[in-house]
């Protein structure tokens, strides 16, 4: 246990050490928030929860896998791999990690809504809404690891997030709502994982209630992120590919 | 004889599938004893790290039975693992931690807590302490594999594998990393280091084996390996002399021309070199630079495989 807390630490301080963390993390958030508080001040109600969703969608899906895939092409992961720490303990330190960052990016993000754009707030829907960014958190970073395992290189990894980010950004309800995409896509989107996250974090901080279909979604939940985490956990690899 | 610490038998090994495959590893047998410094001599690609990464359970071997400490390495991987300290080539650390952050935390990785005053101690070892707080990759290349080096004793192991320590380091850096395994060796750790310099492997190994083509062709201590050659010393010497007038002068065993210089293989080099001025006073030449090479690891790898040891394998 002391061992896992160590190595926890450890993962925790190359976060906070790294600017490119501290920036898609903490500085980007809050730009995209004060960019749509100018732009689209009425609407910072909707779109609050959207850009919660929207950054725990990208720090799970880019930047999360992204940070794991550069620890195995500089050959650290293989410097670790020599010692006898289980490679569960490491995915688990860096979960965790990972999760308090996007926990904390959320905060953060929501406190600016209630404090600059007057987003309403409830202790209900923190409690509602905490274990939902959470779930999708999950869900997000065992995608992400997919794609970390896939991609031969950082690089690559990056743009192919980026580009299933971007797709779903804009499909997903968070920044666009559904009534304005075309009649065929309308029907597919509600079966997206970023869509339903959208969907329990927006009635939990909004409304301080459940989604009314929220068992349902949290299911369809569990199946991407337990398949997504099942796929990734074959995929893992100490060693950069050759 | 008392038990070797490390046990290599018959192992095996390769990199990838069907028509793709390369062997890396061809049924080489070792045994290392306590307190050895082992040197693995050989060219790139003779499959040194191969062999490090098979014993720190980087690699599976195809075949073969690998014991460190008296454990067996496929069978107890991670109780094999804890009684190694490692040096990969490559140095790659987590590069956002400090000095001493890195050695707190490798150190736990072995489940083994380092109080802040072991650490420094450790640090002041490596000559790394006034750099305790600085952030990794800030470091320069020698204070890189200063670290690397400490790492690997952060979690006391009884074995340190170290592959090809010195291989990018300027010749100030190099003789500190010797220093570090020579203290190392004076702990009492038993030391396997691969290198495919010569001079290195004569300073600091009681015992060399000279690794080609995934075998190991030869196993001795430095002094051995180059008496067993019964090779003579050769003088080298800038002039220019007709061979046959060379040949008869005392000592000669052979001579040749490589480029500008005059190449002789003698048994005794005093008597040729003072033969070799009267000839060229005779014929009214002049001797430029002269050197005299005594036989050594590189002759015996060219002895044994035809190729310099210098030359990389493909």
């Amino acid at each position: 246990m002391k061992r896992f807390l160590t190595l926890t630490k450890a993962i925790f301080l190359m976060h906070i050490r790294n600017g490119a963390v501290l920036f898609w993390n903490f500085a980007f958030p809050l730009l995209l928030m004060f960019i749509y508080g100018v732009i689209m001040s009425q609407y910072m109600d909707y779109m609050t929860p959207g850009v919660i969703v929207l950054n725990i969608f990208s720090f799970g899906l880019v930047g999360s896998s992204t940070m794991m895939l550069e620890m195995r092409e500089k050959g650290i992961l293989r410097r670790l791999q020599a010692t006898p720490l289980p490679a569960s303990q490491l995915v688990a330190a860096y979960l965790l990690v990972s999760l308090f960052t996007g926990l904390l990016q959320s905060a953060l993000v929501w406190t600016v809504g209630v404090v600059l754009y007057k987003v309403p707030v409830t202790a209900l829907g923190i409690a509602i809404g905490l274990p939902m960014i959470l779930a999708g958190m999950l869900t997000f970073l065992a995608m992400g690891q997919i794609i970390g395992g896939i991609a031969p290189k950082a690089g690559v990894a990056t743009g192919a997030g980026m580009t299933v980010y971007f797709t779903l950004m804009f499909i997903s309800d968070m920044v666009f709502p559904l009534e304005m995409l075309p009649d065929w896509l309308q029907k597919v989107v509600p079966y997206l994982p970023t869509y339903l996250v959208s969907q329990l974090v927006r009635s939990a901080l909004l409304d301080s209630a459940l989604d009314p279909k929220w068992l349902t979604y949290l299911l369809m939940l569990a199946v991407y992120g337990g398949l997504s985490a099942l796929i990734a956990a074959r995929l893992f690899r100490w060693e950069p590919k050759a | 004889m008392t038990q070797p610490i490390i046990q290599i038998e018959n192992i095996s090994a390769g990199y990838g599938r069907g028509a793709r495959q390369v062997q890396a590893l061809r049924g080489i047998s070792l045994e290392v004893q306590p307190g050895e410094i082992f040197g693995l001599l050989g060219p790139n690609g003779a499959g040194k790290t191969t062999l490090l990464s098979c014993l720190e359970g980087l690699h599976q071997p195809a075949g073969g039975r690998l014991r460190v400490g008296g454990v067996d390495v496929a069978h107890q991987p991670l109780a094999a693992k804890r009684k190694l300290g490692v040096q990969l080539q490559r140095t790659a650390l987590l590069d956002d931690l400090t000095v001493h952050e890195l050695i707190e935390v490798y150190a736990a990785l072995y489940e083994i807590y380092l109080a802040p005053s072991q650490i420094k101690d450790l640090l002041a070892r490596f000559d790394l302490a006034q750099l305790a707080n600085t952030l990794s990759r800030r470091l320069s290349g020698g204070q890189q594999q200063r670290l690397s080096l400490a790492l690997a004793i952060a979690n006391n192991p009884e074995i340190v594998l170290l592959d090809e320590p010195t291989s990018a380091l300027d010749p100030h850096a190099r003789r500190a990393v010797w220093d570090i395994v020579r203290h190392l060796h004076n702990d009492g750790r038993t030391i396997v280091i691969t290198t495919h310099a010569m001079e290195e492997a004569e300073a600091l190994c009681g015992r060399v084996a000279i690794i080609d083509h995934g075998q190991a062709i030869a196993c001795d201590t430095p002094a051995r390996l180059v008496a067993d050659l019964k090779a003579n010393p050769v003088l080298k010497a800038a002039v220019e002399l007709p061979l046959d007038q060379v040949q008869p002068l005392p000592g000669v065993q052979s001579a040749r021309y490589t480029g500008q210089y005059l190449e002789i293989e003698t048994a005794q080099p005093q008597a040729t070199m003072a033969a070799l001025h009267d000839l060229a006073a005779r014929l009214g030449r002049s001797i430029g630079d002269v050197m005299v090479r005594q036989p050594n690891l590189e002759d015996v790898f060219l002895k044994l495989t035809g190729r310099v040891l210098g030359a990389s394998r493909d």
